[in-house]
């Protein structure tokens, strides 16, 4: 219980409510504690006459009229404007007509001012630390008649906006000017004020209202309507109040509801059988209607059911509709409707019914098993248009629903099974497309490989003095594109280190021992590097070359493939790339254009040439780790040779079994070579004439070794 | 005239019993029924969500219908219903026969399941729209009301500005004064009074129950709202009132 507001009531009534409370609220417990703090205050009775009704009346309802939870109002801070479409009628403040004395008026608008309201004046005087303004009335909704209070405000400099123009912001206001300020501070025991024309001054709920000077038809229109109203007319009031226009609006109890905060459909009552406490939720309408809904749906969807039964299935729907008129998504109607819609085939409405009615019901057994069934055979249909994955998605939902269903379990599985082959199908298309594409690729990087090694053997020309350097040239010029960067690399490092510093030693051997680390190492066939024998591999080089270019134009896909990986990487793991980096050891300074020729077939025929070269040239070894570690590399590669050039003759092209053929033997190699090259025909026409005298000379020169 | 009048009576005899108390002439008694028919009409109010004015202009209805017309031949229960439907078509609040029936079904039978669609229902929801037609040419079509509200909103918000505002906040005046204004409704005090002269007495009496002190002048502050009214008068309709409230413990 509020004691306050007790305290307040008894010492109004005086002892007599006092002790009718204690009579009437003697079992109320929140009455039990207050009573000992209102004892004190029961002295006398401020009011004029005894009303022992109204006492008994207070007495009798004081547990609700003290409770706290009585005060419901809900005050709505809202930004207060003022009403020009007068939704209700604005009167005068009721002291005016009330003809409040002045004394009486003064100490109440002092008490009751406070700091952010509205005041509405006149400039009476402008000093150089402000101006004052005599106060004409008050806004917003503090509402007073002060008029003829002579009341004053005072608007300090600091107070009042500068205009801008740099000039002393008083000299815009002149005396007698109407003006629109906020209270700032009030001295009530002296009775001043303080004004200012700064919105910061106001209260958040009249802040967007405009300070400053006003005109006559700013003025609020209480002011207006109470300067019309004469003195002395007893009924002024009742009068204005009925020819307001506000008056008459039928809204107008609404909107003033609103303004005092008053809930219209739950207020309170002091009636004890109206208390909200009493009123069950089934008892107001909309509840029982939606019961009433429902069972009345129930009754048409029962019908249609018997309709449907009997085969009549327009009546039966017109019966579904018209019980989901009454209440829509209502569940029961939902599913029998989707059994006719399933029945008669339309499965997309019927899917829909469906989903709907277990939105509202998702426990609903027939509507699951209604679902499922006309999911999997709608599954069943799209299957039919070769529309998989829907199917699949419709097939997931049924057994998501209900996991018992058999049906749908088997359907799944038929179709994944299904899409699982033409998926696998579309991936060997898919796979047979890259292989085509990776040819034209590889025919691209083979080009720019190309144009790479020119400009790599135009600086080694500078270099070196041989004539190896047409041969490079002309086998740069030769070549389609070969991947195998790591054998060009090799080969020119190896190059560098005979010719040039120690540093490339130290490349080689990052490069081996890189290599070192593959699996197919093994089938390396390390050469040691020696001049003599690098002219043989630039032969075998060359053949491979022819090979390489008829291999590429035949398009073979995985060799060619890893090659152009390894263009510029030194980490190339291919087979062929570490076996040809022994003959690279070989080369000369002009096999730069080995480098990225690899193909299976070549390295394998090399391979077999390279062993040979290598027993020859293994005391010419380079101390490299890399040729060293191929020594020992070299016998079991020896044995997989034969392998891998099964392996090669399988994905090969005639020119290269040709080619692998050729060069079986060395010398064997040389004349097939030329005969290999006699049968490439249009692979041999980059090769320059110079280049075929060099063959002749080596071949010669070979044989003259062998003799020895 | 007749035909209606024995059919409406006839087919709502079946809503209750509680009506049949009326056949006893006593005006004791009939004030007693007139009030529990008024504490059914706004609870049904409640229950249908409507406003406090159409609320209040069903019991005008109401009591001015048994001011000419007697208990014994009309069923008091089946006119509320009419009123309360006439009611929110006055006011433009309107509402739907079937949940006025379903509301008094269920007032009278609680617990029990809602009307199905069937011959039942069409006989009450027929006699509600005959008794409304009654109800009309009873009042002589004279249907539309002043009622206090406006007047009691706008007074509390002249009388707002007389107090202190955090004495305002603090006192549940407007809360209080509008529960006794819409309780009033329980009896014919409504339809006895001017509307100013009740807006004015829920007023006084609200402020008279916290003890609130408004500023004197040369005239009251009720003498300015309202010029005609005395204080006498005032006292007196705050008796009636207050007896309204003696009359629950009596009646229920």
């Amino acid at each position: 219980m509020d004691r306050d507001l007790l305290r307040q009531s008894v010492s109004y009534h005086g002892p007599s409510l006092f002790s009718l409370l204690k009579c009437e609220q003697s079992e109320n417990p929140d009455f039990k504690q207050v009573v000992a703090d209102l004892s004190k205050s029961v002295n006398q009775s401020d009011k004029d006459d005894d009303s022992p009704v109204v006492e008994q009346f207070i007495a009798r309802k004081a547990d609700l009229l003290f409770a706290p939870s009585w005060k419901s109002t809900t005050l709505v801070e809202e930004e207060w404007q003022e009403d020009l479409r007068e939704p209700y009628a604005i009167m005068p403040p009721l002291e005016q007509f009330m003809e409040v004395s002045y004394e009486e008026r003064r100490e109440l608008f002092y008490r009751d001012v406070e700091r952010g309201d509205l005041v509405i004046g006149r400039i009476t005087s402008i000093r150089d630390f402000g101006f004052f303004v005599n106060l004409l009335c008050t806004a917003g909704d503090f509402e007073r008649d002060i008029e003829d209070l002579e009341i004053t405000g005072l608007c300090p400099v600091r107070d009042v906006p500068s205009t801008g123009n740099h000039d002393d912001p008083l000299s815009y206001y002149q005396i007698g000017d109407l003006i629109r300020a906020g209270v700032k501070d009030i001295d009530r025991y002296h009775e001043k004020l303080t004004i200012s024309l700064y919105s910061s001054s106001l209260a958040p709920n009249l802040d967007r209202i405009k300070l400053g000077v006003i005109s006559k038809e700013d003025l609020p229109l209480h002011y207006i309507r109470g300067e019309k109203v004469g003195s002395g007319n007893s009924d002024a009031y009742e009068r204005l109040l009925d020819s307001s226009p506000g008056f008459s609006n039928p809204a107008n109890v609404d909107v003033l509801l609103r303004k005092l905060g008053i809930n219209d459909t739950r207020s309170p009552s002091l009636m004890r059988g109206l208390q909200s406490k009493h009123f069950i939720e089934d008892d107001f309408a909309t509840a029982i209607r939606k019961k009433q809904s429902a069972s009345w749906a129930l009754k048409c969807v029962k019908a249609g059911v018997d309709h449907f039964k009997s085969g009549r299935h327009v009546d039966a729907m017109n019966e579904y509709n018209k019980a989901l008129e009454i209440d829509t998504n209502n569940v029961e109607a939902l599913v029998a409707r989707g059994a006719l819609y399933a029945t008669k085939g339309s499965l997309m409405k019927a899917i829909d019914d469906f989903e709907l009615a277990l939105e509202s019901c998702p426990t609903h057994r027939n509507a699951k098993k209604y679902l499922c069934q006309t999911l999997v055979e709608r599954g069943g249909q799209l299957e039919e248009e070769e529309k998989l994955v829907t199917a699949e998605g419709l097939y997931k939902r049924a057994i998501a629903l209900d996991d018992t269903f058999q049906e749908a379990d088997e359907a799944l599985q038929k179709l994944q099974m299904r899409i699982q082959k033409t998926l696998k199908l579309k991936a060997e298309e898919a796979s047979r497309e890259k292989e085509k594409q990776q040819t034209a690729e590889t025919s691209a990087e083979k080009l720019r490989k190309i144009l790479k090694e020119e400009k790599r053997i135009k600086k080694k020309r500078r270099r070196s003095d041989s004539s190896s350097v047409t041969s490079s040239s002309s086998e740069s010029s030769s070549e389609s594109s070969s991947p195998s960067s790591s054998r060009k690399k090799s080969k020119k490092r190896k190059h560098k280190r005979r010719r040039s510093s120690h540093g490339s030693k130290k490349r080689k051997r990052r490069i081996s021992s890189q290599d070192n680390r593959t699996p197919e190492e093994e089938e390396e066939y390390p050469l040691p590097a020696n001049t003599s024998a690098s002219f043989m591999d630039q032969k075998q080089a060359l053949a491979k070359l022819l090979a390489e270019e008829a291999e590429a134009e035949d398009g073979g896909k995985s060799h060619g493939k890893s090659r152009g990986r390894c263009d510029d990487d030194p980490f190339g793991h291919s087979p062929q790339a570490q076996s040809s980096k022994p003959r690279g050891q070989h080369d000369g300074p002009g096999v730069n254009g080995h480098k990225h020729r690899h193909k299976s077939d070549d390295s394998r025929s090399s391979r077999k040439e390279s062993s040979h070269d290598f027993s020859r040239s293994r005391k010419d070894s380079s101390s490299s780790a890399y040729s060293e570690h191929s020594r020992k590399s070299d016998r079991p590669p020896r044995d997989e040779s034969t392998q891998a050039r099964g392996q090669g003759s399988s994905e090969v092209s005639r020119y290269d079994r040709r080619v692998s053929r050729g060069s079986d033997g060395s010398e064997r190699r040389l004349s097939s070579g030329d005969g290999s090259r006699a049968s490439e025909g249009d692979h041999k026409k980059d090769l320059p004439a110079s280049l075929q005298d060099i063959f002749n000379q080596i071949a010669e020169f070979e044989k003259e070794r062998k003799k020895k | 005239m007749q035909a209606p009048r024995s059919a409406a009576v006839a087919e709502t005899g079946q809503l209750g019993g509680r009506g049949n108390a009326a056949a006893v002439g006593d005006s004791s008694n009939d004030t007693k029924t007139h009030f529990r028919v008024c504490r059914f009409i706004i609870e049904t109010g409640v229950k249908l969500g409507m406003r406090s004015v159409p609320v209040a202009t069903a019991c005008a209805l109401y009591h001015k219908f048994f001011q000419t017309a007697s208990l014994e031949v009309y069923e008091p229960y089946l006119v509320a219903m009419s009123c309360i439907y006439l009611a929110g078509k006055v006011e433009e609040q309107h509402l739907r026969t079937r949940d006025i029936i379903n509301v008094c079904h269920r007032y009278f039978h609680p617990g029990r399941d809602p009307l199905q669609l069937d011959s039942k229902f069409w006989e009450l929801r027929d006699s509600v729209v005959q008794c409304e037609l009654l109800i009309l040419r009873q009042l002589n079509f004279q249907v539309s009301f002043e009622h206090p509200h406006k007047y009691l909103l706008h007074y509390l918000l002249s009388v707002r500005c007389l107090l202190n505002r955090h004495a305002w906040s603090r006192t549940p005046i407007a809360e209080t004064a509008w529960a006794l204004l819409k309780d009033s409704y329980h009896g014919p005090v409504c339809v006895q009074h001017r509307p100013q002269h009740l807006a004015l007495t829920a007023l006084y009496l609200a402020l008279h129950t916290y003890g609130v002190q408004v500023p004197r002048g040369e005239r009251e502050w009720w003498q300015v709202l309202c010029e005609d009214v005395t204080r006498t008068q005032i006292e007196d309709i705050m008796t009636e009132l207050l007896q309204l409230y003696d009359m629950e413990a009596k009646c229920t």
